[in-house]
């Protein structure tokens, strides 16, 4: 479990990033952070791992307060794949990348071989095992740097702007992975303004602006609150909007476009 | 880092020094680098500081050239250390020390107070050739996005259970490896990126091309650097001939 305890995070400049932030995510839940840029969203992240440390009160990972711990003690707990696979790609190839952060983590040779092998084979990335990550696409890039965090098997995962950069069928292949790590009961919390890919989610959402957590709820609820999230920037899913806009409709927002065209099938017939 | 940083980079601040012509405060900090070269005593190097500090408040950036200061007292204080484990003179070491400092806080003075765009102005005002110029100043625009760069992938490869500041030496150095080549890689591939944006727009299409600021001397401009030229010149005289003390 993470909390969030009246968290207030003053960056050196003087600016607050986080005003009093509180905040519990359980056990294998999903969330989906939102909010225009500079709302707060990645500092936020960062203090779950301790790369940032609250300037007033705490952070708690798994009932530990990231005050009184590194960064990679909470790694251990916490994988964090940030927005830009180019900042972290350095190993000469694959594999090496992937047994990175399991060597810092004090794996032993013969586990580190089978975890990279596990995560090659689960990311589809068999055939580059001996290439250099800087020569894998956009897409491949994203993938392994999600497969080098799952190989040491967080609980937590933080996905930072997953989708920047990636065309749709990278999304879709982002967004059953996603979905997969719910299945495994892994605490996923997702950091975007890609409101149309998180939609069909359906987690809970969590909506951020100038550092302040504004919403809090399940996107089915909070998503029809288009004047919330306009205060936040923050546009409806074209789905909702969709649904707001018809007299006539069902008692819950379309989840899917195929949803949505077998509704107004039904109307116009 | 980025508070070290803050004591290099330029940030734009409303000031008398600021509005200088940039040639002129080019003058003012070479004439400081000269006297901190050449004064053969720690008080002469301490007042060359003192003067540098009364100029940093006079341009509203006394905070950050004591940034720059207490940055280079890691430095200063090896230099010392080295000299005196070699030499065994203990002024003498201290003198290497102050003349360091002096040195930095002359160069950062100009820097700190200086845009890119007036460091252009400066080396054409030279006729240096327009590529290297363009190369230099893009080089010193790209320092604080470098800066950035470098603190995300720190955070990155921490995330991923790196822990920079522990072992020896020699591991201390290994472990700076996962972030350079991020950085130089990312590097590489702006730099690619950007001759091809300037290109896109017509870099290189005219040998000479006129420049949307022309700056020239004020009063003011011309005033300072005659005083300044003038009290360089009685700073020598002084440092020869009135206190011609070694070391203290």
């Amino acid at each position: 479990m993470i909390e969030f305890k009246d968290v207030t995070f003053v960056h050196p400049t003087g600016t607050t990033a986080l005003d009093h932030v509180s905040l519990t995510i359980g056990d294998g839940e999903a969330l989906a952070v939102v909010g225009e840029n500079g709302a707060g969203k990645t500092t936020l992240i960062k203090h779950i791992t301790g790369l940032l440390k609250p300037t007033s009160g705490a952070v708690l990972v798994d009932g530990e307060d990231s005050r009184e711990r590194t960064t990679a003690e909470l790694s251990k707990k916490v994988g964090v794949a940030f927005q830009n696979p180019d900042h972290q790609l350095f190993s000469e190839n694959v594999e090496e990348e992937i047994a990175f952060a399991l060597r810092n983590f004090g794996f032993g040779e013969e586990l580190v071989k089978q975890r990279v092998d596990w995560a090659i084979n689960f990311f589809g990335l068999e055939e580059y095992r001996r290439s250099s990550p800087l020569t894998l696409s956009g897409g491949e890039k994203k993938r392994l740097t999600i497969a080098c965090i799952l190989s040491w098997d967080p609980g937590v995962v933080v996905l930072d702007e997953p989708t920047v950069g990636q065309d749709v069928i990278q999304k879709e292949k982002l967004s059953e992975i996603i979905r997969m790590l719910k299945s495994a009961g892994k605490t996923v919390i997702v950091v975007s303004h890609d409101i149309e890919f998180l939609w069909p989610m359906q987690t809970r959402v969590v909506v951020m602006s100038r550092g302040r957590v504004i919403a809090d709820g399940p996107a089915a609820e909070l998503m029809l609150q288009r004047e919330t999230l306009a205060s936040a920037r923050v546009s409806q899913p074209q789905l909702v909007a969709l649904y707001q806009a018809l007299k006539n409709r069902p008692p819950a927002p379309f989840v899917h476009v195929h949803d949505a065209r077998n509704w107004i099938a039904g109307l116009v017939k | 880092m980025n508070w070290v940083a803050g004591g290099f980079i330029f940030r734009r601040t409303e000031s008398v020094y600021h509005r200088l012509d940039p040639r002129v405060k080019l003058l003012l900090s070479i004439l400081l680098f000269t006297l901190a070269i050449i004064s053969r005593s720690i008080l002469e190097l301490l007042g060359i500081i003192a003067f540098v500090l009364v100029l940093s408040e006079i341009a509203k950036i006394l905070r950050r050239v004591s940034r720059t200061m207490v940055f280079t007292m890691g430095f200063a204080a090896f230099i010392f250390v080295l000299n005196y484990l070699i030499g065994k003179n203990l002024l003498l070491s201290v003198l290497y020390a102050a003349r360091f400092v002096a040195i930095v806080v002359t160069t950062s003075l100009f820097f700190i107070t200086t845009s890119p765009d007036e460091l252009e102005q400066v080396m054409n005002a030279f006729h240096l050739p327009r590529d290297i110029v363009f190369a230099f100043v893009t080089a010193v625009r790209f320092i604080p996005v470098m800066l950035m760069d470098a603190l995300q992938i720190m955070d990155a490869q921490k995330s991923r259970g790196l822990e920079m500041q522990k072992g020896n030496l020699v591991r201390r150095v290994r472990n700076m490896v996962p972030v350079l080549i991020p950085l130089v890689v990312n590097s590489v591939i702006r730099s690619g990126e950007l001759a091809e944006a300037m290109e896109s727009r017509a870099y290189g299409a005219v040998a000479r091309p006129t420049s949307l600021n022309l700056y020239r001397s004020s009063l003011v401009d011309r005033v300072v650097s005659v005083v300044a030229v003038v009290l360089f010149a009685l700073a020598v005289y002084a440092f020869y001939f009135v206190f011609p003390t070694q070391l203290l």
